[in-house]
């Protein structure tokens, strides 16, 4: 009775397991995918978007002129393993008055966390600077780095 | 001789040991067999998808992870490390949680393995489930320090500012204080009621852990099919705990309102307790169970006893004997007539339901009696079905005694008494002089491999008579044992 309690435990441990696997392979992406991420991606979003004010009619990089460009301008996506981040400036005469996060790490609701602790001091950095060059937020490396690099793609286009 | 033939007995055996031939109705399987082989098939099958749904939590837990699709996040040494980090936090709570099952108490165990035996496996639990939160904890930290690129004290002001954080750090503190305080050399220091309390705590602990699985993670993230069937464990623990042990003895209590009638000193620090209360019959306490009993004085209430009923209860009346085993036991000699008492229970599979076998072998030594004696008040048993062994250090033990020798005598039952200390440097559970004469478990049962046999006194000592049954060839499900040391 003992072996049978045992058989039956491997057999259904290792049923679940295998099922768990499944679900969870890389093809079964729908059940990875946790709602939580995209309401914690949209709550990201209001610590930078509210002073972003309707980001104006989003204006690609040829319509300004070369010396001193104005408008928005949509930073390339950069992937992350916690998400991929993409970022678009909005540019006055040349100067940076606003950045807004379009995406951000939200794999987990651990990286929706750190990508709402990041974003914020990341913005202020870039504005105080005025360039993609600050530091990172620590405990956020992932996200600092895909966020500037798509800040950069964005300055690149504004020919900044 | 030291085994010796009990005042009592009528149709019985020679005062020496018997040697065989005391003619028990064997042949055909009656339908009294039947009946118990079925009950018994039942009940093993029963504890097997116990044992079953235990070990497939565990596998749940981890597949919970793997369906979130965990492992496609590992890639290199820092997310391996932290993705054992969750897994070793889902598998850890989920253990907790089976603990708190075990120990609520429910009916559907306590019939089948036994709450002993439930309480047991909690007990040897507590330890790994500790280590792998603590593991969470330490891996977790670990892991995002590494992938983050600072150092482990700036993860950990990190994390502590994450919200939920707190708490999780909260209940790993509390559940230290648990563990450490369970352990046995500590928890000797204490008093059970400070123990007890301490012990409360891993309630709080486990749900205070609660609020960070559900945000910090993305395993249980809002809408996820993990989500619900996690909550769904969190509901059953608590809701099984609640139910059995706080809100069904309160309502049994109430119902029965259960009082004492009188107290009899039967041997010195022995006591049986009479107790009074309504339709006590519908309790349906079969002989051989215990009850863990509240005294509602002033100086009693804040300790629950468990105790063996010493006879099956009627409509209108019980009884309960208990030995001074500590201050607690010794002031419940104490109180006064009309005292309320409240009850949880009747618990325990030390009954005639666990009879697997056709020959019933006894053996009760000191207190131990009292279970003995209502599960032999509530046996049907045939002429020379069971052989009864009183074990005591002297005369002073033998309280209880000369009742189950008149309600053995009316089934034809052998009774023998076994009085005087063991032998010192010996490992045995026999007194010297039985020892000395050549007695052996086999000799003193002769149908041993073809019995049950029921086993209570001082763990120690049933343990060895345990160790000397199971070398004479007795299987693990014949053996019944009621432990008295919690």
């Amino acid at each position: 009775m003992r072996k049978r309690a045992i058989a039956a435990s491997i057999l259904s441990s290792a049923a679940v397991l295998v099922v768990g696997w499944q679900l969870g392979a890389p093809s079964a992406v729908m059940t990875s995918v946790p709602s939580a991420s995209s309401g914690g991606g949209t709550s990201a979003g209001p610590s930078t978007a509210g002073s972003s004010s309707a980001g104006a009619g989003s204006a690609p990089a040829a319509t300004s002129a070369p010396a001193a460009p104005s408008g928005t301008f949509v930073g390339s996506s950069t992937s992350t393993r916690f998400g991929s981040v993409q970022v678009q400036i909005t540019v006055a005469a040349g100067a940076i008055t606003d950045v807004t996060a379009l995406k951000l790490t939200d794999a987990d609701g651990r990286s929706v966390q750190i990508s709402n602790r990041a974003a914020p001091v990341l913005r202020q950095e870039v504005l105080a600077a005025q360039s993609a060059r600050v530091s990172t937020v620590s405990g956020a490396t992932y996200t600092s780095e895909a966020y500037l690099t798509s800040l950069q793609s964005a300055l690149d286009q504004a020919g900044l | 001789m030291t085994v010796h033939q009990s005042s009592a007995s009528s149709g019985a055996p020679t005062t020496s040991v018997p040697d065989g031939a005391s003619g028990a109705g064997r042949g055909a399987p009656s339908p009294v067999a039947r009946a118990r082989r079925i009950r018994t098939r039942r009940r093993l099958r029963a504890a097997d998808i116990l044992v079953t749904a235990l070990v497939t939590s565990v596998a749940l837990a981890v597949a919970l992870y793997l369906a979130y699709g965990g492992l496609n996040d590992v890639t290199d040494v820092a997310s391996a490390v932290t993705a054992l980090g969750v897994v070793t936090g889902l598998v850890g709570t989920d253990l907790i949680l089976v603990m708190l099952v075990l120990a609520a108490r429910i009916p559907l165990i306590d019939r089948t393995v036994g709450q002993d035996v439930a309480m047991a496996l909690h007990r040897r639990l507590g330890k790994p489930a500790l280590y792998l939160i603590l593991a969470h904890g330490v891996l977790l930290t670990l892991g995002y320090a590494l992938s983050s690129g600072v150092d482990v004290v700036a993860e950990t002001v990190s994390l502590f500012n994450t919200p939920d954080l707190a708490f999780a750090y909260l209940g790993v503190g509390l559940l230290v204080a648990v563990v450490v305080s369970s352990l046995v050399a500590v928890r000797r220091r204490f008093p059970y009621e400070a123990w007890h309390a301490i012990h409360l705590l891993s309630y709080a602990a486990v749900l205070v852990a609660l609020p960070h699985q559900l945000s910090a993670g993305g395993v249980l993230a809002d809408g996820t099919v993990q989500r619900v069937y996690w909550l769904a464990l969190y509901v059953l623990a608590f809701g099984a705990i609640g139910w059995f042990r706080f809100v069904l003895p309160v309502i049994r209590s109430y119902r029965h309102g259960i009082t004492v009638s009188g107290i009899e000193t039967i041997a010195p620090g022995v006591v049986s307790i009479h107790l009074t209360g309504r339709d006590l019959d519908r309790l349906q306490t079969a002989g051989g169970q215990y009850a863990i009993w509240r005294f509602w004085t002033a100086g009693t209430w804040w300790h629950a006893h468990p105790i063996s009923f010493s006879s099956v209860p009627t409509r209108s009346s019980a009884r309960i004997t208990v030995r001074d085993l500590g201050r607690g036991s010794r002031e419940l000699g104490r109180v006064p007539v009309g005292t309320r008492v409240s009850i949880e229970g009747p618990y325990g599979l030390f009954t005639d339901a666990a009879r697997t076998s056709p020959h019933l072998a006894v053996v009760a030594a000191g207190i131990g009696i009292t279970p003995i004696r209502s599960l032999l008040e509530h046996s049907t048993l045939s002429r020379g079905e069971a052989t009864v062994l009183l074990r005591g250090t002297n005369e002073s033990q033998s309280y209880l005694w000369n009742e189950v020798g008149a309600l053995s005598r009316t089934a034809g039952s052998a009774i023998y008494s076994m009085i005087g200390p063991r032998p010192r440097g010996v490992d045995t559970w026999m007194s010297a002089e039985a020892i000395s004469a050549g007695v052996t478990i086999s000799s003193v049962f002769p149908r041993l491999t073809d019995s049950d046999l029921y086993v209570c006194g001082p763990q120690a000592w049933t343990d060895l008579v345990v160790r000397d049954a199971k070398a004479a060839g007795l299987a693990d499900r014949q053996i019944h044992v009621e432990r008295f040391d919690w």
